[in-house]
């Protein structure tokens, strides 16, 4: 917190000299120059996420102003906004979340092809850094064990979407059981468990994906208070 | 297919086209009693049957239309969506479509429609195959690109199919009319000459706005270079030049003018609504377009769109709750917002929510043909052909 706060701090201290001197840049058609100007000021201390806003913002609001009021024509303002789009990369937050370094074995019970949720939730958790080791529908208990072994991962989640698949996910539960694998957090999903609550206490489930967000909301929990951080 | 109507029959049309629903139906009666192997009076009776929500008489109607004669589009037409609209009978459903779309290979909606009935049916390749033949037909067609959307979503989510949805979005008219009334335009398009325009303030905007609109941007941006030259502060004249760069693809040029805009009038709608669609369109703004959005649906809350274009920035933030919540308040304020319901399609899938999504599709879609008059105009296309 206390780094935050530090940071914004040195944001808030982007003097309006650099703010001028991108501006400067952008109308002399100086991409260099430009970079140069950004390289300092991240180098000064402000963080990749506020560039954006502590110098690229001010700098494109005076050029939008310089071109209101005459101080440079269409053509000018044209080249200056090339400019301004060079260097974008460099001002733009950071597109990908960061690795949490957590890695989650997911996939759709054995004799259940529906990969609609398994897909939605696998992609969302791949977007929130998850490292996702998706085996697809149809899978089989043991292939669950496997995955997890080859991966060093703690999380599985299996998707049923039928009550007799659903209930088949007490297999996975006691064959982790069997390979002593109590250490490992099994969260299901699917319509039957959504349908029924107690259905997933009664298979050994620690935990039901009911939606995409509520996938990314139990995986942090499950970071913070099962396994700590970067433990899996 | 039968060369004239009788005068029974057009004072059904009449009435159908006026909108008095059971008085053309009691025409459509009488003109049967007359000839009761008309295929337009049954076609007729099918559409009035489904505007009334009749779905079983709809389906008889047009089923008889087609049977006596088999070249009767808009009967078609009137048959898939009351299947569609009744439910649960997607095979019929993707047979009829199929069959408008050869009787009339070049009606995208035919396409559409089929693409969806597939979808329905659980046919996802089938269906994405007959979106594309739509987009082939007309590249521009909004609602065939939030349904590959929703099937990317299935497939590979929502990470691939926000981009489309977007995409689509801006396919959609219905955004830059948004700016439009954000600047106070009327709906409806007034001609006038450039040349003519009062030398005020007021008049000069109105008159930048409504050539934008028309896609003149020399024209437009004359008169805004004027009202800057009178003040290069004028928050309205820059958020105008901002949108002109916008739809000139110009995004640079377009946030830089949006930005000192917002300088000089924090919560102007014009500008938040460029800025926003700005930095939507850079993967890294995902959390400054939805700051922008939250502001401008304060700004405009009585605009479904400004709620549509909220809910869109927070899908990419993966808060598919609030999303929710943003598309559900677009969609009370105008039922009939196709975007507003494939996105709210889109948040239920991520729920598990497959049968709510599948409704919302549905009603999209049921808004969406409606709106574009397809009926009346297979209807009159028929008429031409039995009067030549």
């Amino acid at each position: 917190m206390r780094v935050n706060v530090e940071a914004a701090e040195r944001s808030n201290r982007v003097a309006s000299d650099d703010v001028a001197l991108l501006y400067e840049a952008f109308v002399s058609q100086d991409p260099a120059a430009a970079i140069q100007v950004v390289e300092r000021v991240r180098s000064s201390g402000v963080p990749q996420q506020l560039l954006f806003d502590v110098l690229y913002v001010p700098a494109m609001s005076l050029l939008g102003s310089a071109w209101a009021e005459g101080a440079i024509d269409e053509v000018v303002f044209t080249q200056a906004s090339v400019v301004a789009e060079q260097i974008g990369s460099f001002v733009m937050p950071p597109v990908a979340r960061a690795d949490t370094g957590v890695s989650v074995v997911i996939g759709t019970m054995h004799r259940d092809r529906h990969s609609v949720m398994k897909d939605i939730v696998a992609s969302a958790l791949k977007e929130a850094g998850y490292r996702v080791n998706d085996l697809g529908v149809d899978v089989r208990a043991p292939d669950f064990l496997e995955r997890l072994d080859e991966t060093g991962s703690r999380i599985v989640i299996a998707c049923a979407e039928m009550l007799a698949t659903a209930r088949a996910v007490a297999g996975v539960r006691d064959l982790l059981a069997a390979e002593n694998r109590d250490d490992v957090v099994l969260l299901v999903c699917g319509g039957p468990f959504a349908a029924d609550p107690g259905l997933a206490r009664a298979i050994g489930a620690n935990g039901v994906v009911a939606s995409a967000e509520s996938a990314l909301k139990l995986l942090a929990r499950v970071r913070e208070e099962l396994l700590g951080e970067g433990a899996a | 297919m039968t060369g004239r109507r009788s005068s029974q029959l057009r004072v059904a049309e009449e009435l159908a086209r006026r909108g008095r629903l059971s008085a053309a139906v009691a025409a459509c009666y009488e003109a049967l009693a007359i000839d009761d192997r008309d295929p337009f009076v049954h076609a007729l009776l099918g559409h009035l049957m489904l505007e009334g929500d009749f779905y079983d008489e709809a389906i008889e109607a047009s089923t008889r239309s087609i049977e006596l004669d088999p070249g009767c589009s808009p009967a078609y037409l009137a048959l898939g969506l009351a299947y569609d609209r009744r439910g649960g009978m997607w095979d019929q459903s993707v047979l009829v479509w199929h069959e408008l779309a050869e009787v009339v290979p070049d009606l995208v909606t035919a396409h559409v429609q089929l693409g969806e009935a597939f979808a329905a049916a659980g046919f996802e390749q089938e269906a994405v195959d007959s979106w594309r033949r739509a987009l082939e037909l007309d590249p521009k067609h909004s609602r065939a690109q939030y349904n590959l959307a929703i099937a990317a979503l299935k497939r590979e989510g929502m990470s691939t199919a926000l981009p489309t949805i977007r995409k689509a979005g801006e396919l959609d008219p219905s955004q830059d009319e948004l700016f439009f009334a954000l600047l106070g335009l009327p709906a409806a398009r007034i001609e006038f000459d450039a040349a003519q325009v009062k030398p005020e303030r007021g008049a000069r905007l109105a008159a930048a706005g409504m050539l934008l609109r028309r896609e003149d941007f020399f024209a437009a941006s004359d008169l805004v270079g004027l009202l800057l030259g009178e003040n290069p502060a004028d928050a309205d004249a820059l958020a105008l030049a901002a949108y002109a760069y916008l739809k000139q693809e110009a995004a640079n040029e377009a946030m830089a003018c949006a930005l000192r805009a917002l300088t000089y009038s924090a919560d102007l709608p014009m500008a938040l609504y460029t800025l926003g669609v700005v930095y939507s369109r850079f993967p890294g703004l995902a959390r400054h377009a939805a700051r922008v959005f939250i502001a401008l649906a304060k700004a405009a809350p009585q605009h479904s769109l400004t709620h549509v274009l909220l809910a869109e920035s927070l899908l990419g933030l993966q808060r598919y709750g609030q999303a929710k919540q943003a598309y559900r308040a677009a969609v009370r304020l105008d039922p009939a917002c196709v975007r507003a319901r494939f996105g709210l399609a889109a948040v239920r899938l991520t729920e598990g929510a497959y049968a709510e999504a599948q409704w919302e599709i549905r009603r999209a879609a049921y808004y969406d043909t409606r709106r574009q008059g397809t009926f009346w105009s297979l209807y009159d296309a028929y008429a031409g052909e039995a009067d030549a």
